[in-house]
């Protein structure tokens, strides 16, 4: 035992004549602003930008980010009281619609898509969305999505939504 | 010898050219939009194509107007591409009962639908009152 209080009492004078009080503080200081830095190492920040960057709800029919509405103008009627496909109560598809294509991350592939507005009511006012991705109104118009599509429908042409219909898969190389 | 070769290979080109269009998916995706998915189009307001394009087909004046009318002639769709949709749809009107026609060839669609019509609805009135001069079924005179 007597040996053992020999080697602290000396590691302690050694310690006390070689530090001051005053590096204890520096050291922690180290400590903390070495803790505070570790967040901006480029490693967490990338993978933070990459998830950003994905849309959130491709998957969600009443998101203006579901991969079926990439060039839909207008409201959904998922958030009207009808779905995705089907015209709320009272309203009627229009004949005429917008068809263009939209790529679906989840299979990388691209589909054909119908925009059919619903009409026969005032506008819904929910969600809406204005993606456009791919209009050239001024070379296309047939392709401007800004048309009420009602107005091919006569007495029934108040524009209330509009639903994404699914046509097929275009064919890869076509 | 160099020309019959030569000759035959534009041919193969628009062979292939024509092969590789598939008429339903670019119908799908560059007619149906207004003229349906069964080609009859809106009544009063949208021409009808199926029971039309077959009939138009049938003299040099409907053909001719088939390739210029504005949806044919301004479409995003390449000459072979257009040549195959038009085929597509006279060989659905003859499989539908309606005289079978000459198909467009690709030169027949290049030369003419460059050039634009001045009087679409005052052309297609001319067009149909020959058709119905010359016989048999013609589609509705007023779009």
């Amino acid at each position: 035992m007597r040996s053992l209080d020999r080697m602290f009492e000396q590691s302690s004078r050694l310690l006390a004549q070689r530090t001051s009080r005053r590096s204890l503080l520096g050291a922690l200081g180290q400590l903390l602003s070495g803790a505070a830095l570790l967040p901006l190492l480029p490693l967490a920040r990338g993978g933070r930008a990459a998830a950003a960057a994905a849309r959130p709800d491709v998957n969600n029919p009443q998101s203006c980010d579901y991969w079926r509405y990439c060039a839909i103008d207008g409201f959904l009627c998922a958030c009207c009281g009808g779905s995705t496909t089907s015209c709320p109560p009272g309203t009627v598809p229009s004949p005429i619609t917008w068809i263009g294509t939209c790529h679906n991350p989840a299979d990388d592939r691209h589909y054909m898509v119908s925009y059919n507005d619903c009409c026969g009511k005032t506008s819904c006012g929910h969600c809406d969305c204005n993606r456009n991705e791919r209009e050239k109104p001024t070379y296309r118009p047939s392709r401007n999505n800004d048309l009420n599509w009602c107005l091919a429908n006569g007495d029934d042409s108040n524009y209330h939504c509009s639903v994404s219909v699914i046509l097929g898969v275009v064919p890869p190389g076509s | 010898m160099r020309r019959p070769a030569a000759l035959f290979a534009a041919a193969a080109l628009a062979t292939q050219a024509l092969a590789a269009a598939d008429p339903r998916i670019d119908y799908t995706l560059f007619c149906m939009g207004c003229h349906g998915a069964e080609a009859r189009g809106v009544p009063g307001k949208v021409p009808p194509l199926a029971g039309a394009v077959a009939r138009f087909m049938r003299t040099p004046e409907g053909r001719d107007y088939m390739l210029r009318v504005p949806g044919a002639a301004n479409s995003a769709l390449s000459d072979a591409q257009l040549t195959a949709v038009l085929n597509w749809l006279a060989e659905r009107d003859a499989a539908a009962g309606e005289a079978a026609v000459a198909p467009f060839t690709l030169a027949e669609v290049t030369r003419v639908r460059r050039t634009p019509l001045a009087d679409v609805p005052g052309t297609r009135r001319a067009v149909i009152r020959g058709l119905t001069a010359a016989g048999g079924a013609a589609p509705a005179l007023d779009y």
